[in-house]
């Protein structure tokens, strides 16, 4: 098995995937991560929208590092390092956000008595202004193609794709 | 990613348990890292936030004034007030005087402008300031105060008149910066808050400046 000749199309279509999947994941996470880390405050005031955090050090601490762990986690994915680990983080990170944007999507369209849809805003996610539809299948993607990367049955063209494994 | 076709890891699914522990181990290790990069990131920025710092304090006790803008009950309820409504009760609340773009205009255009007697300030942060501001506005990102007090403070000691403004619509960076101007020794009676802001300045085609604050540069855009 560990000689490629004797691959079979499934495990490479299987390594295929696991490669496109780590390199649209993680292209995705530095790219979002880097427009957020040079806008500090432009994602502090749309994470304070959410109303999730009231205590100021604490925003204060979302806003400032999570652009940073978004770009790590992409580097780590992009690279082949902790493959697993981060591809886990990223679920960790994707599953609740996305079902803010979804609540405050939901409270836009009361708000402006607009089809689901057409709601349109800036979600923090680095993207600028989005409409939901579009980002909630954005997320959807971005959390099957996390899971996968966690579930991967071998990963190949890594750095150091599992430290911890012996 | 050199030698990356030697790097092969095989499926070990026979053994769950220490798979699973060494992903979780995986994970905390990159959650620990990534938040002593984010906080080590954030500190070397010159944009970086000062963690211990209240960005967003909240406003004082709701005034009289204020009660009366809102609804019977003194509370706004979100969709049931436009965003120009729900900024005027944020003023009145403040006890900041609002003005309306004819006022805006009229202290523009007032000879007092030229002396540095009426001031405006932007209170936008660097990108929007330099795509264009109201001429001769000085810029205060109140995020920021240690970079700009020290230029915008003596002028506002000085002027008759301090305008703040920022973008219009839902912005509130106009009503935090003239609260942090006037926690700076501004008096509340020489402040102003130019509410609807930059977009309807932009609307009325009245001339901007672009770039720095004395570039020169002056536009106008057809309203």
């Amino acid at each position: 098995m560990n000689d490629p000749v004797n691959w079979s199309w499934r495990e490479r279509s299987q390594d295929l995937g696991t490669w496109l999947a780590r390199a649209v994941v993680g292209g995705l996470y530095v790219y979002m991560g880097l427009s957020k880390a040079f806008q500090p405050v432009e994602f502090l005031k749309l994470m304070r929208q959410y109303g999730l955090v009231e205590t100021p050090w604490v925003l204060n601490l979302v806003a400032a590092t999570l652009p940073w762990f978004e770009v790590f986690c992409g580097l780590l994915l992009l690279t082949g390092i902790a493959v697993r680990g981060a591809a886990l983080m990223s679920v960790a990170m994707l599953a609740p956000f996305t079902v803010l944007v979804w609540q405050r999507a939901l409270q836009l369209q009361a708000a402006g008595q607009l089809p689901f849809c057409a709601v349109r805003f800036d979600c923090g996610c680095g993207a600028g202004e989005v409409y939901i539809c579009a980002k909630l299948a954005e997320n959807g993607l971005l959390l099957m193609l996390s899971l996968w990367l966690v579930c991967a049955p071998r990963l190949r063209a890594c750095l150091w794709p599992e430290p911890f494994r012996r | 990613m050199s030698g990356s076709a030697e790097a092969v890891v095989e499926p070990r699914s026979s053994v769950p348990a220490p798979r699973l522990r060494a992903l979780l181990l995986e994970a905390a290790a990159i959650a620990a890292m990534g938040l002593t990069l984010g906080l080590i990131a954030n500190r070397v920025s010159p944009r970086g936030l000062v963690l211990s710092r209240d960005y967003f304090p909240p406003a004082p006790v709701q005034s009289r004034d204020a009660r009366a803008l809102a609804s019977d009950d003194g509370q706004m309820a979100p969709g049931a007030a436009t965003a120009k409504d729900r900024v005027l009760v944020r003023l009145a609340e403040l006890g900041l005087p609002a003005v309306d773009f004819a006022e805006a205009r009229a202290l523009f255009e007032d000879p007092r402008h030229a002396q540095e007697l009426i001031v405006f300030v932007d209170a936008r942060n660097d990108a929007a300031y330099t795509a264009g501001h109201i001429p001769g506005a000085y810029q205060f990102d109140r995020y920021y105060p240690e970079r700009f007090f020290p230029t915008v403070l003596p002028v506002c000691d000085t002027a008759e008149l301090v305008v703040v403004y920022c973008t219009g619509g839902d912005c509130e960076d106009s009503e935090f910066a003239a609260r942090a101007l006037l926690d700076a020794g501004v008096a509340r009676e020489r402040l102003r808050v130019f509410a609807a802001g930059m977009d309807e300045w932009r609307r009325h085609g009245m001339p901007i400046e672009v770039g720095p604050r004395g570039s020169g540069d002056f536009r106008t855009q057809p309203p």
